[in-house]
């Protein structure tokens, strides 16, 4: 099975913080990781290729310093990398990201299966599987958690997933395009034999616009038409630390008074 | 574009040889091993790491963390002269943040402090910050020829018929001549193979550090320094709740490295709040807290230090095909008032590498030829100030040092300079103070007699 697997460099989100006053992230010295639900399709990619052997290749689209996230998924197991990396590509939304992404996977060429994760920790859309199924014409399933079956022969794969009520399975022809739900794997720990091999060998290579020659109105910042309005967000709330101690028939009327007081309930 | 090479050399020696670039078919070959395998891109095995790979000896370095130094922490200052010995010219181009021109020692009490200070137009020390330094190591490593592979824990040493000749990291093995053991103060590999014991309290002090984010001209203006000059402030006393060891200040470029470092074995029976909690009274005690109170928490770590000197190393430092260097070797330096690290791990990498060339020159990596690295290591200045100064072990054990000394200076002070009506003299102020803190005139004479000697 020819499978992509689209990966993304996204900041640890865990380590950015808020500055309270302006409402802006503060960015500055927060590593980047893989985005960790991307993981979860990591180690499902990886369990199609264990049990139908083939070949696995990453994709990303960003600034070349997503080269480590490459190399990380490669040293999990993943066989090579292309990283679409252009000043042309910069600025961009989910759709001329996923535009970007859907010519990198037909210019690789006779995919099979094409894996993303279910959202990105940065951005949580969502949008970027569904895009590039669109972008391709190819049948998306999203929330897999398994697989149930696979005929080789009549390229048939079905999957298995779980809503909040239900589970549902899905049988649809290859090619196509499926999101892995999040959680619903244990992602592999990285291989040192891999991981030497990715730095020996790189397997990776940068696609510039040179490579792709997409028409520049359908990327980077002219190719996308999301604006954002704005930013707002929920100013912290200074904690009191006023203690009540004593019955607690009058820690109830004291609690009661004081919530009213502070208009947070309105009788 | 490739073939699937990975499956079929899963089970075998992960030694490659490109044949018929670039349609990718790979033979493996089991001559051509590694020459070095390195373990740990710390300031010790990037050293020696650029030492082996700039004489052309083919050197693989494995590191745990995702970049080099990000499993490491330090208090902020580096010593600059046995790195100079190693890179020469080329460290005026590592990331030095601000040369240490001023020395601050400080005894505390509760809210008051008694200082020293020494001021300087010429200095030895530098302030960065260590993550920075150790990609800047290791890309000098990887620049000779070294290569390094990060997000690798390497969780054995593979020994057989009485010498090393690999390392293992879950099913996987690599080979190699010679194995240089740089893993930190963390033993785990030198336990697996018999060569230390567990860590034992006593043996080890914890720091915990934390980095406040201030602005270049702020810290210049606060700390009373000129451009690219930096403070290194130690401090004793209340402050670590008179638990043996102290408190830290350095100024990096535009932000601030606050921490504690208190002996393990003594923290663990004498301290009442958690450590964290003790960082957060560092950074909001009344004297201090101003230097820096408009400023942003940026990180905060912990970290075990080797305090035990001699007394932990390792029985040997050489195997056949084996060398430990830095931490892993016990080979730190905390003497309260200087405490160094990062250039001992990388001093001590640095002869590893060059024992390593030296016994290669004589036939190969036999315990033997290897003994040089501890015959050179013991004529060093690592080994001798190791031996030298580590008897302030005694005094750390010592319950009056920590608490009695701080409790004397700033008496003294607080009775010489807060003044009601009659103005005190100094001798009286002393002696009023020795007795507060419960020192006998004798008993203080000998402290101080063992306190220069044991320096």
């Amino acid at each position: 099975m020819k499978i992509v697997l689209g990966i993304k460099w996204v900041p640890n989100t865990q380590a950015v913080r808020f500055d309270p006053k302006t409402g802006t992230l503060i960015r500055e010295g927060v590593p980047s990781i893989v985005n960790p639900h991307d993981l979860d399709a990591t180690e499902f990619a990886l369990q199609l290729k264990d049990k139908f052997g083939g070949r696995i290749t990453a994709v990303s689209m960003a600034p070349p310093a997503a080269i480590m996230g490459l190399q990380h998924v490669i040293g999990m197991g993943v066989d090579d990398g292309i990283l679409a990396s252009d000043r042309a590509f910069a600025g961009a939304d989910t759709l001329a990201t996923s535009y970007v992404l859907a010519k990198v996977i037909e210019k690789i060429g006779g995919v099979d299966l094409v894996v993303f994760g279910q959202e990105t920790i940065d951005s949580s859309t969502a949008h970027i599987g569904a895009q590039v199924a669109s972008w391709l014409k190819l049948p998306y399933v999203y929330y897999v958690e398994k697989l149930v079956n696979y005929d080789e022969k009549k390229k048939e794969i079905a999957f298995l997933r779980k809503l909040e009520d239900r589970e549902e399975v899905y049988r649809i022809k290859l090619p196509a395009v499926i999101s892995v739900a999040m959680h619903s794997q244990k992602p592999r720990p990285v291989r040192m034999s891999y991981k030497i091999m990715a730095k020996l060998e790189n397997p990776i290579q940068i696609w510039t616009n040179k490579e792709m020659g997409l028409d520049p109105r359908c990327i980077g910042l002219k190719g996308s038409p999301t604006i954002v309005g704005g930013i707002t967000w929920t100013p912290e709330v200074p904690r009191k630390k006023e203690v009540f101690q004593g019955d607690p028939k009058e820690a109830v009327k004291w609690l009661i008074d004081k919530l009213k007081e502070e208009g947070v309930i309105p009788f | 574009m490739y073939l699937n090479y990975l499956h079929w050399v899963e089970k075998s020696i992960y030694i490659y040889k490109k044949l018929i670039p670039p349609c990718g078919v790979y033979v493996l070959d089991v001559k051509n091993k590694w020459d070095v395998i390195i373990v740990g891109a710390g300031p010790a095995g990037s050293a020696a790491g650029y030492m082996l790979a700039k004489k052309g000896f083919n050197v693989l370095i494995l590191e745990r963390g995702r970049q080099p130094g990000y499993k490491e922490l330090f208090g902020g200052r580096v010593y600059a002269e046995p790195l100079r010995e190693i890179y020469g010219n080329d460290l005026e181009k590592a990331p030095i943040h601000r040369w240490v021109k001023r020395e601050k020692l400080s005894f505390v009490d509760g809210s008051k402090l008694v200082s020293i200070e020494y001021q300087s137009d010429t200095s030895t020390s530098f302030t960065t910050y260590l993550p920075q330094l150790a990609r800047w190591m290791a890309d000098k490593a990887g620049e000779a020829g070294a290569l390094l592979v990060e997000e690798v824990t390497v969780d054995r040493i593979i020994y057989k018929d009485g010498k090393v000749i690999g390392v293992g990291s879950g099913s996987d093995e690599v080979y190699a001549d010679l194995v240089i053991d740089a893993e930190g103060v963390n033993r785990l590999l030198l336990e697996g193979l018999g060569l230390v014991v567990k860590l034992q309290p006593e043996q080890v002090a914890v720091g915990a550090k934390e980095t406040i984010k201030l602005g270049e001209d702020k810290i210049n203006e606060r700390f009373g320094l000129n451009k690219e000059e930096g403070m290194a402030w130690l401090l004793m006393g209340g402050i670590t709740d008179y638990i043996p060891g102290g408190a830290f200040i350095y100024t990096n470029k535009d932000s601030v490295s606050i921490g504690l470092v208190l002996h393990l074995g003594h923290a663990i029976k004498e301290v009442k709040d958690h450590i964290s909690q003790m960082v957060e009274k560092l950074r909001l005690h009344p004297q201090l807290r101003n230097l820096w109170i408009d400023g942003d928490i940026m990180e905060y770590g912990g970290h075990l230090t080797p305090e035990a000197g001699p007394a932990m190393m390792p029985k040997k430092l050489a195997l056949n095909g084996f060398l430990i260097t830095g931490d892993a070797g016990g080979l730190l330096l905390n003497v309260g008032y200087t405490i160094r690290g990062v250039d001992f791990a990388a001093y001590t990498g640095y002869l590893a590498a060059k024992a390593a060339i030296e016994a290669h020159d004589k036939g190969g990596f036999t315990e033997q030829n290897l003994k040089a690295y501890e015959s050179m290591l013991k004529n060093s200045f690592v080994y001798k100030d190791l031996t030298r100064l580590t008897g302030m072990q005694d005094l750390y054990n010592d319950p009056g040092m920590f608490k009695a000394l701080p409790k004397l200076a700033v008496g003294t002070a607080a009775n010489v300079f807060e003044i009601d009506l009659e103005t005190p003299g100094v001798w009286n102020s002393f002696n009023k103070a020795r007795r507060n803190a419960g020192l006998g005139l004798l008993s203080l004479a000998w402290k101080g007699y063992r306190l220069m000697k044991k320096m």
